[in-house]
């Protein structure tokens, strides 16, 4: 593997301020923020926001990556408080924008149903955010259970907890599916 | 259905390509182009650690340094020897977990619900095995004293912390708005020791003790209310109707 294509290298030539490094950043990144704000039932356009937002504010605090450590727990971080940031904000809402957003959600989940009923999002929708969140990390970004931890400020016990639950939820749900499917295929 | 099974059903969902629109990354590195310097990372933690608990033992100093060294003129070695090293070890973990809650990705290695759960058990049990002098004198008028002392004292102490780690980001603000206080509650503590004389157990057990929960309690509320106003002020600009 060429030196320059590792992470950590890149992010100590970004806070140099080489572009080439920030852009490469950007490439490599990107996708996989935004698929984690897909998985977190959000809608397309929601996740383009919020994937900008975060670039902005990964960008607003550079120093605080430090050379030598990890640097997908602190992309993750990041993502997560812009993330979380959203929720809040739309979560304190008065009547009226509770409504418009109930109908907005509505409309994103039947975009999100007819984009990706096959993929990643529909498999996690039943998670809670907490588990969708970490076994997105684990699964799709290929973190560790300690990365974990760092990018979503816990204890690697409480990741562990986590996937068990997670896990747990999984094995009932495609049980199910694979039983209905199976009821299906004896009558056809 | 097994957990191999499950591994590999998310194994080939993940391995399923997400590219974005060239134009969505051109944007993001557009936005960021036009204010792109070298910047200089943030010491390492012991570095900012200990800038904490030096600024803790200033506060405490100058404090006692106001009101009287009567406390600590009034212990023997052993509670010398025991109270103030027990107060150093409790900054030192506090300002490492302040530091750890002031940089995003950076491995928890206490949360702030057991920093605050530990200090006060920690202080409670020196202060248990030291003093047994078990009279109530003036339990509540004296008390109160003590407590807001050690509070009026917190307050510098997390203020400047905060301003010693302003270049950081706080991933979560309640969390950091916590630890700040607990680290400034120790601070105040520290005022306490150096300068009360009452050795009664329960008057330092309930009373100097309280300061650390109640300036974690109120830095946790700081840190929420500004957050709040910030979303509130936020959602205004965007919906002003």
């Amino acid at each position: 593997m060429h030196p320059d294509s590792n992470l950590e290298i890149l992010m100590a030539r970004y806070q140099q301020g080489d572009f080439a490094a920030a852009t490469d950043l950007i490439e490599r990144i990107s996708p996989q923020l935004h698929r984690f704000f897909l998985a977190q039932s959000l809608s397309r356009t929601d996740a383009d926001d919020l994937l900008q937002e975060t670039w902005l504010r990964i960008h607003r605090v550079r120093h605080t990556y430090r050379p030598g450590e990890p640097a997908l727990p602190w992309f993750y971080a990041i993502a997560r408080h812009v993330r979380v940031d959203h929720f809040r904000k739309s979560v304190r809402t008065t009547a009226g924008e509770r409504q418009l957003e109930a109908r907005f959600k509505d409309a994103a989940n039947v975009l999100r149903e007819s984009d990706h009923a096959d993929g990643l999002e529909a498999l996690l929708a039943p998670l809670s955010e907490s588990q969708r969140e970490v076994i997105q990390m684990l699964k799709v970004a290929g973190m560790s259970l300690e990365e974990v931890a760092r990018a979503t400020s816990s204890s690697v016990g409480s990741v562990k907890q986590k996937v068990h639950r997670a896990y747990k939820k999984l094995r009932e749900t495609m049980s199910a599916t694979r039983f209905r499917k199976g009821q299906g295929g004896g009558l056809s | 259905m097994k957990d191999e099974e499950i591994d590999e059903v998310l194994r080939k969902a993940g391995r399923v390509p997400h590219d974005l629109p060239s134009e969505t990354l051109q944007r993001v590195a557009d936005s960021i182009k036009p204010s792109l310097r070298p910047v200089r990372p943030l010491p390492p933690t012991w570095v900012m650690t200990g800038g904490l608990v030096l600024v803790c033992a200033a506060v405490s100093l100058a404090g006692a340094a106001r009101a009287g060294f009567f406390g600590f003129a009034k212990m023997d070695l052993l509670e010398r020897l025991l109270v103030f090293p027990a107060l150093v070890l409790l900054a030192w973990v506090a300002g490492s977990a302040f530091v750890h809650e002031m940089i995003p990705g950076s491995l928890r290695r206490v949360s702030p619900g057991a920093l605050l759960g530990f200090g006060s058990a920690a202080l409670l049990a020196v202060f248990a095995f030291l003093f047994r002098d078990y009279r109530t004198d003036h339990f509540f008028s004296v008390g109160i004293v003590c407590l807001l002392t050690g509070f009026l004292h917190a307050i510098p102490a997390a203020l400047l912390g905060w301003l010693l780690l302003r270049r950081g980001f706080a991933v979560n603000s309640v969390s950091a708005g916590l630890v700040a206080g607990v680290l400034g509650g120790l601070a105040g503590v520290g005022v306490l020791e150096l300068h009360c004389p009452n050795f009664q157990a329960a008057h330092v057990l309930v009373w100097h003790t309280a300061v650390v929960p109640l300036s974690g309690a109120v830095g946790a509320l700081v840190a929420w209310t500004v957050r709040f106003r910030a979303d509130s002020g936020a959602r205004e600009r965007t919906n002003p109707e």
